[in-house]
């Protein structure tokens, strides 16, 4: 048979793909204001549990093996990537919706390209991340927790938006593959199992040794320590930042490239 | 805000009594109060004897409701969904699964009805509605907008059903904005706009209110008069319309024959023929000034194609 | 024939839960989660000065977990509620004869069917895990019904907020505050333990007493003392979420919905 008679030209032109990017996370944007009252939760959740875990499970500090004497210290950069990975999880479960509105087909019919399409739904998820990021920050301040210093504290919002990327990779993910909201607490369970089985409550050291295994292997874990240095010893060391810088790329390209298969499985 | 003021109305047991009206027009009110969803806030109202505030649970033991916006769980099966309908009414097991079974079947669900609800398309759905609402073989049948959003064909099934259950002495109350379904369905109809009955009767004597039948007649060049002299025995003249001889024909479809006869023995030739008839919206627009459903463009008669 | 209705919408309400993940993984999966990573995390905290006499922290965790369960089961119940309304279910069951509080105590007792399941599954896996129920076979049972009984008392409150206000996203919207309650409790951790001004409130919360009940069924007696304040502390929050339901549904029966 005969190839195609039409062939549609497919070029990158810089210019409108930073266009549709834009418009794409103008509409990220626009639904967060149309419905505030829902995204509320998703806002106050991770500064809820930094204030509930630092009020439940503060006296642990008292433990020999902990560097800081501050649960609330220990605990904040845990809290800044739960807020990023529930922010991810959103982007997910809001395309599982708008997959099953339709709407999601219209702008799989627009010429926008694949990894542009992707890239407006999840860039769009490293901004609004800043957002519960920033409650928490505030809150915790006003709560003791130690300043960071500025470049840990750049260090930890880097971070902060890098996880929020990588959760709305997973979430996208996902979402195409399962195209129903009923995938909703799998998108948030993960990212709850990455984040939080790690030396999120306590220092390896002190970890019961299955869950000290697991943290030893979840990249996670540098992510976390990356961010956490700031606020537990007041400055960064590279020897403690760069792991957490390769984890975090690794993971966005694993699930970047997933998520971008997913979108190519659906339309080409 | 009054949704409905001033609407009085009475229906006979044993009669399917349609409410007609557009969007708005209070119909779906009306029938949450009958159905003792909603308190009137004036008034009063009787369902199967007894009254929808005083007596409510006895008007609920003896009507069956099919809403609009078939109240339907998607998660449920069509059989879980009949079965606890059963149990709301009270059926001891063994009734409430032999009648399911056989409501199932009788609406064309059995081999569907062990699948979700979700899963049902809208026609399906409406019949499901339909069977749960029979479950305890109910006096009184509220249905609100059967058939809006169906196809024709799942629209017919819904028709002789309803007919079917009339016949077996199921009193039916129906709101509806198709013309068709109250035309054809209807002992009497109720036409309702902005919370008012603007005009109620059986759909034959409403159309009557409005005008009689016609027939417009397009005949070979010069023989107008000639038929004008044929056809004055047999109906009331009209003015002519576009070159058109109209007469009036009080009995409807079942004069043409006599007026093709008539023609045809005077050797008239007839190039085209239509019979054009009342509709109900027309009654509507008689009373009310605009049409029911809102597309129409022509402020009367539609065209019925003649059987000669 | 009340009581058979409200057994029918009772089992419906469990069968829609375990349909839709959603629902099911409040219930099962994010608490069971957590309770791993509290084990784990926190686990040396039976070191501290203070801590009661356990055999292990996973002892101690259990009721914390159960009590999460149930309370998230009354929001999920909550939440479908909502959903019913939403889409009109509640109509079909107010066009029929059965009485109008039967709409609330059905949802309730699929609320408290899902307590019991909790209640179950965390006993299941603590003794998988290594720990043990003190008291044996009656305590599991007692167990059970505490948290069934718990999950009718919060489940109130979750109805009580769908009759009220009609949309899932608002219940939804309030998972947030079921942390918060379990936060200011020992549902987590010893009261005495805690940090100020959370410790005072967890001392005096209900839901502590409560949680107190269930956890000194699993790790040691339950004490006259306990069990009183356990029992006032259900009946009290029972008896409150109840009426706000009654109000709220009459409110919404007046309104016409």
């Amino acid at each position: 048979m005969e190839a195609a008679t039409t062939h549609v030209e497919r070029h990158f032109d810089l210019r409108s793909s930073l266009e549709m990017l834009r418009a794409l996370v103008r509409r990220a944007a626009n639904e967060l204001l149309r419905v505030p009252g829902a995204a509320i939760p998703g806002v106050l959740a991770p500064t809820i549990f930094f204030l509930g875990l630092t009020a439940v499970f503060g006296s642990l500090t008292l433990l020999p093996g902990f560097t800081t004497d501050k649960y609330q210290s220990f605990i904040i950069p845990v809290s800044l990537m739960q807020g990023a990975g529930f922010t991810g999880a959103a982007t997910g479960v809001n395309l599982a919706r708008d997959i099953e509105l339709g709407w999601f087909d219209r702008l799989i019919a627009s010429p926008a390209p694949r990894p542009v399409l992707l890239a407006g739904m999840v860039l769009s998820a490293s901004l609004r991340a800043l957002i519960p990021a920033t409650v928490l920050l505030t809150v915790g301040f006003a709560l003791g927790v130690a300043w960071p210093g500025l470049p840990g504290l750049l260090l930890a919002i880097f971070l902060v938006m890098a996880m929020g990327t990588t959760a709305a990779c997973w979430g996208v993910m996902l979402a195409l593959r399962f195209r129903s909201q009923s995938a909703a607490p799998l998108m948030q369970a993960g990212m709850f199992v990455l984040i939080l089985f790690t030396t999120a409550y306590a220092p390896q050291e002190l970890l019961q040794p299955w869950l000290g295994d697991i943290a030893s292997a979840n990249p996670v874990t540098h992510v976390v320590e990356a961010a956490r240095q700031g606020f537990t010893t007041g400055g960064l060391s590279w020897a403690e930042t760069w792991p957490g810088l390769v984890a975090i790329i690794g993971l966005l390209a694993l699930f970047g490239a997933l998520a971008l298969r997913g979108m190519r499985r659906i339309s080409y | 805000m009054r949704a409905v003021d001033g609407v009085d109305i009475e229906v006979a047991p044993g009669e399917i009594y349609a409410f007609l009206g557009p969007n708005g027009a209070g119909k779906t009110t009306t029938v949450r109060v009958l159905t003792t969803l909603l308190r009137p806030t004036g008034g009063s109202a009787r369902v199967a004897g007894h009254d929808v505030v005083a007596e409510a649970a006895e008007v609920r033991r003896s009507i069956g409701v099919a809403l609009q916006e078939a109240a339907l769980d998607p998660l449920m099966t069509g059989r879980e969904l009949i079965r606890l309908q059963a149990t709301l009414h009270g059926l001891p097991r063994r009734t409430g699964v032999e009648r399911g079974e056989a409501l199932l079947r009788r609406v064309g669900l059995e081999q569907a009805a062990d699948r979700r609800v979700g899963t049902y398309s809208g026609g399906m759905r409406r019949r499901l509605d339909l069977a749960s609402a029979l479950v305890h073989e109910p006096e009184v049948l509220f249905l609100d907008e059967p058939t809006t959003g169906l196809d024709p064909v799942s629209r017919k099934d819904i028709w002789e059903e309803v007919s079917a259950l009339n016949a077996e002495g199921t009193t039916v109350f129906l709101t509806t904005q198709y013309l068709e379904e109250a035309d054809r369905l209807a002992n009497r109809v109720g036409i309702i706009d902005a919370g008012r009955i603007v005009a109620e009767g059986t759909p034959a004597s409403l159309k009557a209110e409005v005008g009689r039948p016609h027939l417009e007649l397009g005949l070979a060049d010069g023989r107008a008069e000639d038929a004008e002299r044929v056809l004055a025995g047999l109906g009331r003249p009209l003015p002519p319309k576009e070159g058109k001889v109209l007469v009036e024909v009080a009995g409807g479809a079942s004069d043409v024959a006599k007026v093709v006869r008539a023609l045809d023995e005077a050797g008239i030739v007839v190039e085209s023929l239509d019979l054009m008839e009342p509709t109900l919206d027309d009654v509507f627009v008689a009373k009310t000034g605009y049409h029911i459903e809102g597309d129409e463009e022509e402020t009367g008669e539609h065209e019925v194609a003649a059987e000669t | 024939m009340n009581a058979r209705v409200v057994a029918a919408l009772g089992g419906r309400s469990v069968r829609q839960t375990f349909r839709r993940p959603q629902l099911m993984a409040p219930i099962i999966v994010f608490p069971t989660l957590l309770l791993a990573i509290q084990t784990g995390g926190a686990g040396r905290a039976v070191d501290l000065p203070g801590f009661p006499q356990v055999d292990g922290f996973l002892d101690f965790m259990l009721a914390g977990a159960m009590i999460q369960a149930t309370l998230l089961a009354g929001n999920s119940g909550g939440i479908a509620l909502a959903v019913d309304i939403e889409m009109g279910f509640t109509d079909r069951l107010l066009a029929a004869p059965i009485s109008r509080f039967a709409l609330v105590l059905g949802r309730l007792a699929g609320t408290a069917a899902l307590g019991a399941v909790a209640a179950l599954w965390f006993i299941a896996l603590g003794l998988v895990f290594g720990a043990s129920i003190h008291e044996g076979v009656p305590g599991a049972i007692a167990i059970v019904i505490l948290v069934s009984l718990t999950a009718v008392a919060f489940g109130g409150i979750g109805s009580a907020i769908a009759l009220r206000t009609g949309s899932a996203s608002i219940v939804q919207g309030l998972f947030p505050l079921v942390f918060v309650i379990l936060f200011l409790s020992s549902a987590f951790f010893p009261a005495n333990l805690m940090l100020d001004p959370a410790a005072t409130v967890a001392e005096y919360n209900p839901l502590s007493f409560i949680t107190e009940g269930v956890r000194e069924l699993v790790i040691s007696t339950l004490t006259a003392e306990a069990f009183w304040k356990a029992a006032a502390s259900l009946c009290g929050i029972g008896l409150l979420s109840l009426g706000l339901s009654n109000l709220a549904l009459r409110r919404r029966l007046r309104t016409g919905g």
